[in-house]
Formats: structure tokens, C-alpha cells, sequence
């Protein structure tokens, strides 16, 4: 079957004062039917700017998609007009955002705004909303729906806020959910409640998922496949399993060995990647990972690398693995 | 013990609730610490972990004295710093730092890198003109940054850069003491690691005790000899650190451990998580007996009713949960 999403060579560009930075530089991934897909990597890789592209979310007039194609079910939805593509969004692509308190309306309350998407995509009254929005509310775990679903934002703690945002995105049974950092601003014990509360409900409604973080546990905990992204370029990607013990590209290998692990003895020192990620608007001709990279060759310097299949299903963007086929110890 | 540094009695800081405009009333207390007590060791990292909201930053400003506490103590070379004036503390606060953790908004945007790092020097009177540009490069290049950086201005470094002039200037007044609150949460991972090195080093150095506060239980484990866990207020559980990891008494302690995700798949299917029911409550009116008995999987009936006292489970091992008290005094 093919896959639900496919996202081929996308490019998302932002046109500022001080140049063009190509936040998204060509970008592939795929998602299957009930799938949970991880895109991971650090602040300004291009992560949330790859899965904003999908719902063509990006700021206009500085921000546009300039290349690629974003197959959604077989339909192309960069060719869609706005209202088309109005009606793909929470219908059947919606989104979990990162920070609940700046993205839910505060002048409006939780009922209406979880409502407000089924009365759009599937006619319903504002009462048959209000309704449902009862039910799923119940369903994402808030105590005291009824009387819960005429609070403000502002009234919600903020793992209920998430768990709101979460009833909005289901509210319409939408086929793919993006969930861009969901937990990053909430404590541990109430991100273990909210993951585990969206991989049931995703399994539970057979709905595929984008998860964006940059908490390698966070992914090794729920996501099928794994693609690493390093400034607007997907690196490494491949299932899980494999991107995690055997690692074909040095920055994966630098990010896992740069992390203290709680199941392993105590190093004595942690492995820290040196140096910063590249500026976008210059980005060199070669890898972008060449200058903090401690295995580069003269090649890094003078061609980008692409990705190629390194092992079974398992690809990676480096010269150096591309010919020895071997990947990288974890330090 | 004679390798104390500083010594934590009983404190507690109360932030009063008022309600009405022209005659204020208190109407109740937010209690974000609540009796705690414990001890740092020279040259040692105790680690304070809990989530937001638990008191860890007041504990820790409180131990400054950049907030007041309401009652307990805080003993410093002999002295009660909660009984100094301000004036009296001017001179103690040159041997206690902090390190800040939003390095976005703790350093003055306009200031140059040399001034942020050179006001404790100059505010000491440590140091002047040649003398005193010398003192801050010097110290730029002991926290890894290049000697023309210090005419730049905050918004020219990156995050982990301006992070590290965070602590250089928490270093410049070669302090005993720093309290790092958070220093790594608003970097990124690759960038973690840096700083984290790089704290450590400056431990090695010059034998600087560190107050390390954090929510990562990862990163606390890497870092500290001794942890103290909180929640709402109040002191969970203290111990060394590898017994801390290997055998967690507190509930509290299992769980948060077990949220913890770790960066193997494998590791994580077999893994079992205990996910706590509900959400932290809020310190301005909490729970009867054991403030964590709401949410605790283990509760039997007294917790509910009787406040368990942090007791000596062995070894140094301290745990306040009525599971492990045998008999009360």
C-alpha cells in the first residue's frame, strides 16, 4: 500500500534582510498508515519548518515553499487552492502544537474551540459540538468535562491545556496527527501522562503520527522510524532500532554519545559535539556537518553528500560511511 | 563535620495571598519551601531535582538571600546569612554566585562582554584598568571563549556562548559557592554536554561547590555526588547519588525515574513506566499528611493523615515517606 504522506525534496526557504535562509533544503519522508514517524534534531534544523510545510502553515510573505511536492493520500497538496486546503487542516491533517498557552485562543473557551473544527469540517450545530467536545475532553483524561468546557485557556493548568490541544486535533478523527514538541514545556511526570495518552489514542484511532522532538528518548520510547535532521537536511533515517545502535552518520553518533544515559554506569566525562550548527543563510558548499565533524575527508569540503542506503532500509548523508558501509561508535 | 559549606536548617519561605484593594487582606500562603534542611560538602555537586513549582529556585534564592526566607536558617562560616543586613551580605555574596538559566535575559543587552563579566570585579573593587581587562580575559578563555568576543554584546554570541558568559561571571570573584539553577535546559543537546564539561573542569579547578538545580534526572545523576528530591515544598529524599539511582525509596523518586526516556528503544520496550495520576497541586493549599499521597500509587491510609518525617534509611540515605518509618519518636 503506498504510504499515506509523502513528502518529496521540499524545499521551504524564508526571504529576509540579510538573505535567503533555506530553513528546509530539500527534505524527503514518508509516513505510513498508522504509523509513528520521529523527526529529530536541534533548534533551527528545519524540523518544524518540514512538517509546518505539510499543512502549508509557513509564514507568508518571508517564508514559501519553493520546491517539492507533498503527497497526502495520493493528492498533491501544494497544487490545492486555499479553501481546499482549508478543509484538509484538523479535518485531516491537524497539529499539535508545542506551546498550548500561545496557540489556543484565549478569548474563546476549551468547548468552543475544540467545537469550532467539527462545525467547520462536518456541519455540525454548536450545540451537537459542544457535545462532542464534552465527550473527547473525557476522553483526553480532564476531570469534570461538562463543567470544564466553559473554561478559558487561562483556567487550564498547563498539561490540561495540552491535553485540550490534543482533543482539538482528534476532534474531526483527522488520518495524520503532527505533534511538533508537545511535551517540551511540561514537567516529566506529565509528559509521561500526555505520550502515553496520544500513543493510545493514535493506535486507537489507527492515525499516523509526526512526532518533532529533540529528546532522543522521547523517540526511542514511541516512534517506528527515525529521521535525523541537521541544518535542513534530513541526514540519517531509517527504523529506530537501527539509527540508534548502529548510527551511519557522525552527528547521530555525536548526539546519542553527547546525552547522559540513566540505564548505563556513569561516565566520567560526556562526548560533546564541539562547535555550532551552521548559519542558514551561509551554508558551506560541502556537508554542513563538516566543521564539527571528526572524521571529515577533503571530499566533505567540496561536494554535499546525498542520501544513500547504507544497510538494509537504513540511510545515511556521509562520504565516509557511503564507502566503508560502517557505522559509527558511539563514544 | 568540618567540610561543611553551608548549612540548611528548617527553612521555609511563605509568599503571601492578598486579597482587596484598599485594605489588604492575607487571605492564605503559597508555601514553595516548607521546612528544609540539609548540608553542602566543600568542593562537592548536591543535585536539586523536582518538577516546576516544587520550590527548588526559591530554596536556592533563598539560600542567597536574594529572596528573604521566612524563618529557618542558613549558616555560612559560622554565621546565620537569614540575620545579616544587606550590607553585612555585600562582602558574603562575593563567595556565593549563581548562574542563571536563561542566558537570554540574565545578561544586560547593553553591556559588552566585558562588562557583563567585569561589573562583580569592578562592584569588589577587585581590580582596575590594565590590571582589570587582563582579569576579564583571562577569565574569558578559562570558560572557552576567544579574547576578541569581549567588545561583542550579548545578542552576538549564541546560546551556549552566552551561557558560558554567565559563568564567568559567576567565577570572577573565584566565589566557594555556586548555585546553578537550570544552566543547561534552554540549550541544546550538543550544546549540553559543552557546558556540562565545562562546569565540571571548573569544579576540578578550583574546588567550587555546586547547588545543582534541574528537572533532567539524567543530567543531575551525571553531574552531582549527592541529590535531594523535592516536591511541593517539601524534601522527598536525599542520598548519595549512585544509591539514589540504584535504590530510590520515595514513590515520588521511582516515578520520576521511571518518566525518565531513554535513548534506546530496546531498553525502552521492556521497559515498565509508572505514570503518575494527576497533576502537582498547588502549594497555596496542600494536601493533608504526605503532600505527595494524592497522586502516590503505593498510599495506604495514614498518609493521608500523618506528615512523614525525612528519616535515616541507611548509609546516609534519607527518605521521608511513612512506608520506611518504623516507629515515630
Amino acid at each position: 500500500m503506498a504510504p499515506l504522506l509523502e513528502v518529496r525534496n521540499i524545499k521551504t526557504y524564508f526571504y529576509t534582510q540579510d538573505g535567503v535562509v533555506k530553513a528546509v533544503d530539500g527534505v524527503s519522508y514518508d509516513v505510513n498508515r498508522g504509523e509513528t514517524i520521529a523527526l529529530v534534531g536541534e533548534s533551527g534544523c528545519g524540523k518544524t519548518v518540514s512538517a509546518l510545510s505539510i499543512l502549508r502553515l509557513v509564514g507568508e510573505p518571508a517564508g514559501k515553499i519553493v520546491a517539492g511536492e507533498i503527497l497526502f493520500d495520493g493528492i498533491d497538496l501544494l497544487k490545492l487552492s486555499k479553501e481546499e486546503m482549508r478543509k484538509m487542516r484538523g479535518a485531516k491533517i491537524s497539529i499539535i502544537f508545542q506551546e498550548p498557552l500561545t496557540s489556543l485562543n484565549p478569548v474563546l473557551t476549551i468547548g468552543r474551540q475544540i467545537s469550532e473544527g467539527m462545525e467547520f469540517h462536518k456541519n455540525m450545530s454548536p450545540s451537537e459540538g459542544m457535545e462532542e467536545a464534552t465527550r473527547l475532553l473525557k476522553m483526553v483524561g480532564i476531570p469534570h468535562p461538562d463543567r470544564r468546557i466553559h473554561d478559558y485557556p487561562h483556567q487550564f493548568s498547563g498539561g490540561m491545556r495540552q491535553r485540550a490541544m490534543i482533543a482539538i486535533a482528534i476532534a474531526c478523527q483527522p488520518q495524520l496527527i503532527i505533534a511538533d514538541e508537545p511535551t517540551t514545556v511540561v514537567d516529566v511526570t506529565i509528559q509521561a501522562q500526555l505520550l502515553e495518552l496520544i500513543r493510545n489514542i493514535t493506535k486507537e484511532l489507527n492515525t499516523s503520527l509526526i512526532l518533532i522532538t529533540h529528546n532522543l528518548g522521547i523517540v526511542a520510547r514511541y516512534a517506528q522510524r527515525v529521521f535525523v535532521m541537521y541544518a535542513g537536511n534530513i541526514v540519517e533515517h531509517g527504523k529506530a532500532l537501527d539509527v540508534y545502535h548502529a548510527p551511519y552518520h557522525p552527528y547521530t553518533a555525536g548526539l546519542l554519545g553527547s546525552v547522559p544515559r540513566l540505564d548505563e554506569p556513569r561516565k566520567a566525562r560526556l562526548q560533546p559535539i564541539e562547535g555550532q550548527p551552521p548559519d542558514l543563510i551561509a551554508l558551506p558548499v560541502g556537508c554542513s556537518f563538516q566543521a564539527r565533524c571528526a572524521y571529515s575527508v577533503p571530499q566533505c569540503l567540496k561536494e554535499k553528500p546525498r542520501l544513500l542506503e547504507v544497510a538494509p532500509n537504513h540511510y545515511a548523508a556521509c562520504w565516509v560511511s557511503q564507502k566503508e558501509l560502517k557505522p559509527w561508535q558511539i563514544l | 563535620m568540618a567540610d561543611i559549606i553551608i548549612e540548611v536548617n528548617n527553612l521555609a519561605k511563605y509568599f503571601p495571598v492578598t486579597r482587596g484593594l484598599l485594605r489588604r487582606q492575607k487571605i492564605a500562603d503559597v508555601k514553595a519551601v516548607d521546612g528544609v534542611s540539609f548540608a553542602i560538602h566543600k568542593g562537592e555537586t548536591l543535585g536539586l531535582v523536582g518538577e516546576s513549582g516544587c520550590g527548588k529556585t526559591t530554596l536556592g534564592k533563598c539560600i542567597l538571600q536574594l529572596i528573604r526566607p521566612t524563618s529557618g536558617e542558613v549558616i555560612f562560616e559560622g554565621r546565620d546569612l537569614c540575620e545579616l543586613t544587606d550590607k553585612e551580605l555585600v562582602p558574603v555574596r562575593a563567595k556565593l554566585q549563581m548562574i542563571f538559566q536563561d542566558p537570554y535575559d540574565s545578561l544586560d543587552p547593553r553591556f559588552t562582554a566585558m562588562e557583563i563579566i567585569g561589573e562583580p570585579l569592578r562592584i569588589h573593587h577587585i581590580s582596575k584598568g590594565k590590571e582589570y581587562s587582563d582579569h576579564v580575559l583571562e577569565l574569558l578563555n578559562l570558560v572557552g571563549l576567544a579574547p576578541y568576543m569581549a567588545q561583542r554584546y550579548p545578542h552576538e554570541f549564541s546560546g551556549g556562548q552566552r551561557q558560558r558568559l554567565g559563568i564567568a561571571r559567576a567565577l570572577a570573584l573565584q566565589p566557594q559557592f555556586i548555585m546553578c539553577d537550570e544552566p543547561i535546559s534552554a540549550l541544546d543537546v550538543s550544546i549540553q554536554a559543552q557546558i556540562i564539561n565545562l562546569l565540571d573542569d571548573l569544579q576540578q579547578k578550583f574546588g567550587v561547590s555546586y547547588l545543582f538545580i534541574s528537572h533532567d534526572l539524567s543530567v543531575v545523576r551525571h553531574l552531582s555526588d549527592r541529590v535531594v528530591v523535592m516536591y511541593l515544598g517539601k524534601v522527598m529524599e536525599i542520598s548519595n547519588r549512585d544509591e539514589l539511582y540504584k535504590n530510590p525509596l520515595h514513590p515520588y523518586t521511582q516515578a520520576l525515574l521511571s518518566a525518565v526516556p531513554i535513548p534506546d528503544p530496546v531498553v525502552e520496550m521492556k521497559r515498565q513506566v509508572i505514570v503518575l495520576q494527576g497533576e502537582v497541586p498547588s502549594p497555596m493549599n496542600p494536601p493533608s499528611g504526605c503532600v505527595f499521597h494524592p497522586r502516590c500509587y503505593r498510599a495506604f491510609g495514614d498518609c493521608s493523615q500523618v506528615v512523614p518525617l525525612l528519616a535515616d534509611a541507611g548509609g546516609g540515605h534519607q527518605v521521608a515517606c511513612l512506608l520506611y518509618e518504623t516507629s515515630r519518636p
